[in-house]
């Protein structure tokens, strides 16, 4: 490989080199590189690109052994900072691979994730048709342009930030920096770039079907948690009644009303055993809602990536 | 041969030693350092021969933040890209006080035996 002699021809040498690796780490390795080098050639006004360059190899090194060093590093610490794998799911039992859900924080953080998508996904939705239509309407006025401007650069911050929180929920890796707007440039062809990237466009895609998306988690996982709490509890309810509420004129049924395919009474001859068959199937509910929390959460993790970051930077 | 033998001498060491003076660098110093700052105030402190390339900062910096032994904040810039502003929490400063007294047992007990093999 011939010496980069432009900092356009060190990051694509410096990008052949990642060539395989995470897109989230290269475009991390792209923007570490072009801050130095920008910065490097700032620092000498008093010499040429491809002088300042030449000296580049020498001090923050070529563009392999860069990526040699991101390699390692990244690989050093997902080692050490990876959740460590729930201990059931080494064991070939299928049943404790069943409840060993439980087990692994990231399923409880995946549940969280489902709760949160709700707010984050109005939050997300408003923000982007909002600053659609006010970009649509500010068109002709003057403030148009830096109105526009502003708006791509925060649903940048946001995807970034939506990253962020992906990352540490499933482990997913994700960019550790915004996309930013590239070299200083005219506002009109700032513009122009940003409608000409797909990034763009596919970034405010995913902040809109955050909503579809988070009303469909959101209710997922409350009607899993209420009902499998509600069958977990039964038990413990029919407990009180008997020895609290006794002197109380209840009847000894224990009523569920409104959950489809329940009966609305359990009667009365046999309340223990049915409690109990609803602790069981509420228990049921519960880690399978647990499974899916995990799954949907880790697929929703690849959607975001596959939306948010740009491939091969 | 030779050479290359060298430089692998050099990195190994560099694995751990990076981390150290980067928590030195970020611990000395008033403000928020980015990237680049933090590649120059390390350029000027070796005159010569750089022992490790300024490329290889960065990648340690993210991790040490991943480990909290520092936070950072994202600030936009007129000249590239946006810059990360890292400064050294607490926890990092307790582990450099670490750090730094495994390096100076290191230093001395290696020293005991190259001195010991020069005289």
């Amino acid at each position: 490989m011939n010496a980069p002699r432009s900092i356009d021809d060190y990051l694509k040498q410096l990008r052949v080199a990642l060539e395989g690796q995470d897109p989230a780490l290269m475009q991390d390795a792209l923007y570490d590189a072009e801050e130095y080098l920008r910065a490097e050639v700032a620092a000498h006004p008093g010499k040429s690109e491809a002088d300042v360059l030449e000296l580049i190899a020498s001090t923050y090194g070529a563009p392999d052994e860069v990526a040699a060093a991101y390699r390692d590093t990244e690989a050093k610490v997902k080692a050490a900072l990876r959740t460590p794998a729930p201990p059931a799911a080494a064991s070939t039992s299928p049943l404790r691979r069943f409840f060993g859900v439980y087990l692994d924080p990231r399923s409880y953080t995946a549940l969280f994730y489902m709760l949160l998508t709700l707010a984050t996904g109005i939050v997300y939705f408003t923000f982007v048709v909002t600053g659609l239509s006010l970009s649509a309407g500010f068109a002709i006025l003057i403030i148009g342009v830096p109105f526009f401007l502003a708006f791509i650069g925060i649903a940048r911050v946001i995807a970034l930030g939506e990253g962020r929180l992906l990352e540490g929920i499933t482990g997913q890796r994700m960019p550790r920096r915004p996309v930013h707007p590239g070299p200083a440039a005219g506002w009109w062809t700032r513009i122009g770039e940003m409608l000409k990237d797909v990034r763009t466009w596919t970034t405010l895609a995913y902040l809109l079907i955050m909503l579809p998306l988070g009303i469909i988690y959101f209710t997922l996982a409350i009607t899993g948690l209420s009902v499998s709490a509600a069958f977990i509890g039964m038990p413990l309810l029919l407990l009180a009644q008997r020895l609290v509420w006794s002197h109380f004129d209840f009847a000894d049924d224990i009523t569920i009303a409104g959950v489809p395919g329940i009966p609305d009474s359990i009667p009365s001859d046999h309340p223990i055993f049915a409690s109990v068959l609803l602790f069981v199937a509420g228990l049921i509910i519960l880690t399978t809602l647990m499974h899916l929390a995990r799954a949907l959460v880790r697929g929703h993790a690849s959607l975001a990536k596959s939306l948010l970051v740009v491939p091969g930077a | 041969m030779d050479d290359s033998l060298a430089r692998k001498f050099q990195k190994d060491l560099n694995s751990g030693l990076v981390a150290l003076v980067l928590l030195g660098v970020l611990d000395s110093s008033s403000e928020d350092l980015y990237g680049y700052e933090i590649a120059k105030r390390l350029q000027r402190a070796n005159q010569g021969e750089a022992l490790f390339k300024e490329g290889t900062i960065y990648p340690v910096l993210r991790a040490l933040a991943a480990q909290g032994l520092l936070t950072s904040r994202v600030v936009p810039s007129y000249s590239g890209p946006p810059r990360r502003y890292y400064r050294i929490t607490d926890e990092g400063r307790s582990m450099l006080r670490q750090w730094s007294d495994i390096w100076r047992q290191t230093r001395g007990f290696v020293d005991r035996f190259i001195e010991g093999t020069d005289a």
